[in-house]
């Protein structure tokens, strides 16, 4: 096996409690993704954040809140959207100068592993149709599903484990996905 | 820490590794309050769908039928993300026969009471007098 990843926690709410990975000893993707979509992309980052808040503190981690990007595992991603239609917010356009409805082609990849357990990962500004023909957001999406699959196999093999209402996960000290 | 069955210790949050920051404190230091308000004015409608479609057995399938709207354009309504107009907040209240957005009535009189006083007939008819001119003024503003 040439890679691991640990889980990171990144924040507790009332419904929802999300972790993230780091991949190799480095910094937690959601971290990564944080780090650069702050300075470059801080309006479309804001909508995916208070949108997170708002579904981990007051709603639940629903299925239907989620956009379905699974390839070769069950990975999903943010903003939400409509089957074949983009997702649109308001947004202030430079062009216009008004606030207008803009799709909101910054993606989170993420694994929902229920409604109240979300492990985020990273990703980017999509500027093509589909994922595995944009160079932006290309290795995320392919790492999203990797990632997915191995926490998929880790809850049925039990190295993560459920606590008994489901409600948040329980795992060992040294766990660890691995893959080659 | 929690320790399991073969007595291995489990992760709790004291000992797992956490991200460099949270949602809210990026929130805090970063997020723009009118966002906020617009993502969870959208998620509270959102929500009450989901809720009103589950009271009466519907799938989103079915709220479009009834709608007359495509499924794909009423899953974009209900991300909670989309941008809903107030024409389709009130075509999804008139399908599911429910108030997705509740709004004070405008008040047209308020009665405050204001005590009593000991009548004698100096206050009697000085009150007969009050209700005949009031009386007079609401026909007058009705005409």
């Amino acid at each position: 096996m040439n890679n691991f990843a640990e889980i990171i926690w990144v924040q507790e709410f009332r419904k929802v409690t999300y972790y993230s990975v780091s991949i190799n000893g480095e910094g937690a993707l959601y971290d990564q993704f944080i780090d650069k979509h702050t300075v470059e992309n801080s309006e479309k980052l804001n909508h995916i954040l208070a949108w997170l808040e708002k579904i981990g503190d007051k709603i639940g981690a629903y299925e239907q809140y989620f956009r379905n990007e699974a390839e070769t595992g069950d990975a999903r991603a943010l903003p939400p959207k409509g089957r074949n239609r983009e997702p649109v917010y308001v947004e202030f356009s430079e062009v216009t100068g008004k606030n207008e409805n803009t799709p909101n082609n910054l993606r989170l990849y993420c694994f929902r592993a229920n409604e109240s357990v979300v492990f985020l990962f990273n990703g980017d500004v999509k500027t093509a149709d589909t994922a595995q023909n944009c160079d932006n957001v290309r290795e995320h999406f392919k790492t999203a599903n990797t990632l997915s699959k191995l926490l998929d196999q880790a809850f049925v093999n039990k190295d993560i484990r459920w606590k008994d209402d489901f409600s948040n996960i329980i795992v060992e000290d040294d766990f660890k996905l691995e893959w080659d | 820490m929690i320790l399991n069955s073969n007595g291995t210790k489990n992760s709790t949050l004291e000992i797992m590794k956490k991200s460099k920051s949270t949602i809210t404190s990026w929130l805090k230091e970063h997020g723009d309050p009118e966002i906020d308000a617009f993502i969870e004015k959208n998620l509270a409608i959102t929500e009450k769908v989901r809720l009103a479609l589950e009271a009466k057995n519907w799938n989103r399938v079915q709220l479009a039928e009834a709608m007359d709207k495509s499924p794909s354009e009423v899953s974009k309504w209900l991300t909670g993300m989309h941008n809903l107009t107030l024409k389709s907040i009130i075509k999804m209240e008139q399908a599911l026969g429910v108030d997705l957005i509740h709004c004070e009535p405008i008040k047209e009189y308020e009665y405050v009471f204001l005590g009593m006083i000991n009548s004698t007939r100096d206050l009697k008819k000085k009150k007969a007098d009050y209700v005949t001119s009031t009386e007079m003024s609401e026909y007058s503003l009705a005409m």
